[in-house]
């Protein structure tokens, strides 16, 4: 496991020099950026001019000019940032992947596939809106892993009545585990035992869509997580007290909603970000070390979920 | 007043029905865990012998313990015991293999043999999963009896004459650790 301290090493000798040269690249872009945002301020204002020229009363041709640019600069800051964005992942995130673990690939343009993210059943609705990036995958230790950034939305409704939900934002990832097991056992983070106590423990019960409610020993977990399973007895061969320990202790450290299933002798963790991950600041300098750290920390904490939850302890049947 | 009380007197009855349903599936409940747990203990008892059998060849200093597992495993198989019996068997065979498997430690050679290999990680998942099955029983029992103790379950339960189960514990001796020296010696 690689220490903040080697990263910081990591970073004076090795980033620092590319992070130089990005710069220089970054500082172009936002020009550019400026420049077309002028243009297109200007091209606002002379529409409005002849708007107003025109006599016509109507409010929504003042606002049109301003939400078409609003729309066009965004979209053109998109394309023109394109290749900014793909050079400092290629070149900053990918070294960063191969500081943490030599063996880990890392693909900016991929991410963990819908039918994958639907597999771990973990959320119960079914996204139409799927999207993510920046894939790592590849083998620690005897654990194959792969996770990435996902962003699963449901829109529902068209028009007036459109209206988007998040099903989940942050970082999907998928694990060999280190047990043979048939059914499936989701563990999410118990918001209805907070609130209500015994009788959330009661409404628990009655979620049928979930399978069986299973109410484990370790009341540390207990209060943080809610576990549903096909199969009770399944459940607890997989949720050992060790390792419902551990999943305490992993919450604690990632401080945010995680949720885990165990599926096909797979396991899933889904660790809920309201920020993007791994995404250069365009607007600010690359020469920062915060951020970068933010993204060896968001790396540190994928990767080592096979040391947290002591996936490479092989002495079941599975090797 | 008149559909007052018959109002009164059905959703009393429905309650009733209710709990009365309630306590019948957590009895059952329990009844269904402590045969899955049974099936696993079965499922222990089937890989004793290829265990001795491998073993034996190595550990000449361990005969007796390896004598006495063949004879527990004949115990379990051949009779007919009740739950108690069966509790208090699994919790002997668990102490003995515990001391068979450390003991192991102790032959270099039966470490680098396959078979013994494979027979210790078969092993240990048994052990996980009838681990895991005592567990999921005794939160069963720990349903049926939350339910036969507290109100207003309790009236019912009183009526229906049910009582509160044991859990799958292990006894005083069990309790101690596994001393392997004492084991290896008998």
């Amino acid at each position: 496991m690689k220490t903040l301290k080697d990263f910081e090493e990591f970073y004076n000798t090795s980033l620092a020099a590319d992070l130089e040269v990005l710069e220089q690249k970054r500082r172009q872009l936002v020009r550019k950026l400026l420049i077309i945002g002028a243009a297109l301020l200007c091209a606002v204002i002379v529409v409005i001019f002849l708007v107003g020229r025109s006599q016509s009363d109507a409010p929504v041709l003042f606002l049109l000019p301003i939400v078409a640019a609003a729309a066009v600069g965004g979209l053109i800051c998109k394309v023109a940032s394109k290749n900014y964005v793909a050079e400092f992942k290629s070149f900053v995130i990918g070294k960063i992947v191969r500081f943490v673990d030599e063996d880990l690939i890392y693909e900016p343009n991929s991410c963990v596939r819908q039918s994958t993210f639907v597999l771990s059943k973990i959320f119960t609705t079914e996204p139409n809106r799927y999207k993510g990036d920046d894939l790592v995958h590849g083998k620690v230790g005897a654990t194959r892993i792969m996770f990435s950034e996902v962003n699963a939305e449901r829109v529902t409704g068209s028009g007036r009545n459109r209206h988007r939900y998040t099903i989940f934002r942050g970082l999907f990832f998928v694990g060999d585990f280190n047990k043979n097991f048939a059914g499936q056992t989701i563990v999410i983070p118990d918001t209805a035992e907070l609130l209500f106590g015994r009788i959330g423990q009661t409404l628990q019960s009655l979620n049928v869509f979930r399978g069986q409610l299973v109410k484990l020993e370790d009341p540390e977990f207990e209060k943080d997580f809610v576990v549903y399973g096909s199969d009770q007895i399944e459940a607890r061969y997989i949720l050992s007290t060790s390792l419902m320990q551990r999943m305490v202790e992993f919450r604690k450290k990632a401080q945010r909603d995680v949720y885990f299933s165990f599926v096909g002798s797979m396991v899933f963790v889904a660790i809920s970000y309201k920020r993007g991950l791994f995404e250069p600041r365009i607007f600010r300098t690359a020469l920062d070390f915060e951020p970068i750290r933010e993204h060896f920390e968001d790396l540190q904490l994928a990767v080592g979920i096979v040391d947290d939850l002591n996936l490479n302890t092989r002495i079941w049947s599975k090797e | 007043m008149l559909t007052a009380a018959i109002i009164i007197v059905v959703v009393a009855l429905l309650i009733f029905v209710f709990i009365y349903n309630g306590l019948i599936a957590k009895k059952n409940r329990v009844k269904s865990v402590f045969s899955s747990v049974d099936v696993l203990l079965k499922k222990r008892y089937d890989l004793l012998p290829q265990l001795v059998a491998t073993v034996k060849a190595y550990m000449q200093h361990e005969r007796g313990v390896l004598a006495e597992i063949t004879e527990m495993r004949a115990k379990a198989v051949s009779q007919k015991l009740s739950n108690d019996e069966q509790v208090d068997l699994d919790g002997k065979v668990t102490r003995m293999l515990g001391g068979i498997l450390v003991a192991a430690e102790n032959y270099p050679d039966l470490k680098a043999n396959q078979n013994f290999l494979q027979l210790q990680r078969a092993m240990n998942e048994i052990e996980e999963q009838i681990s895991a099955a005592r567990r999921a029983y005794n939160a069963a029992v720990t349903d049926y009896n939350n339910a036969v103790e507290m109100f207003p379950t309790n009236l019912a339960a009183r009526l229906m004459q049910y009582r509160i189960k044991k859990f799958f514990e292990i006894s005083p001796q069990q309790r101690e650790a596994v001393d392997a020296g004492k084991l290896l010696q008998s």
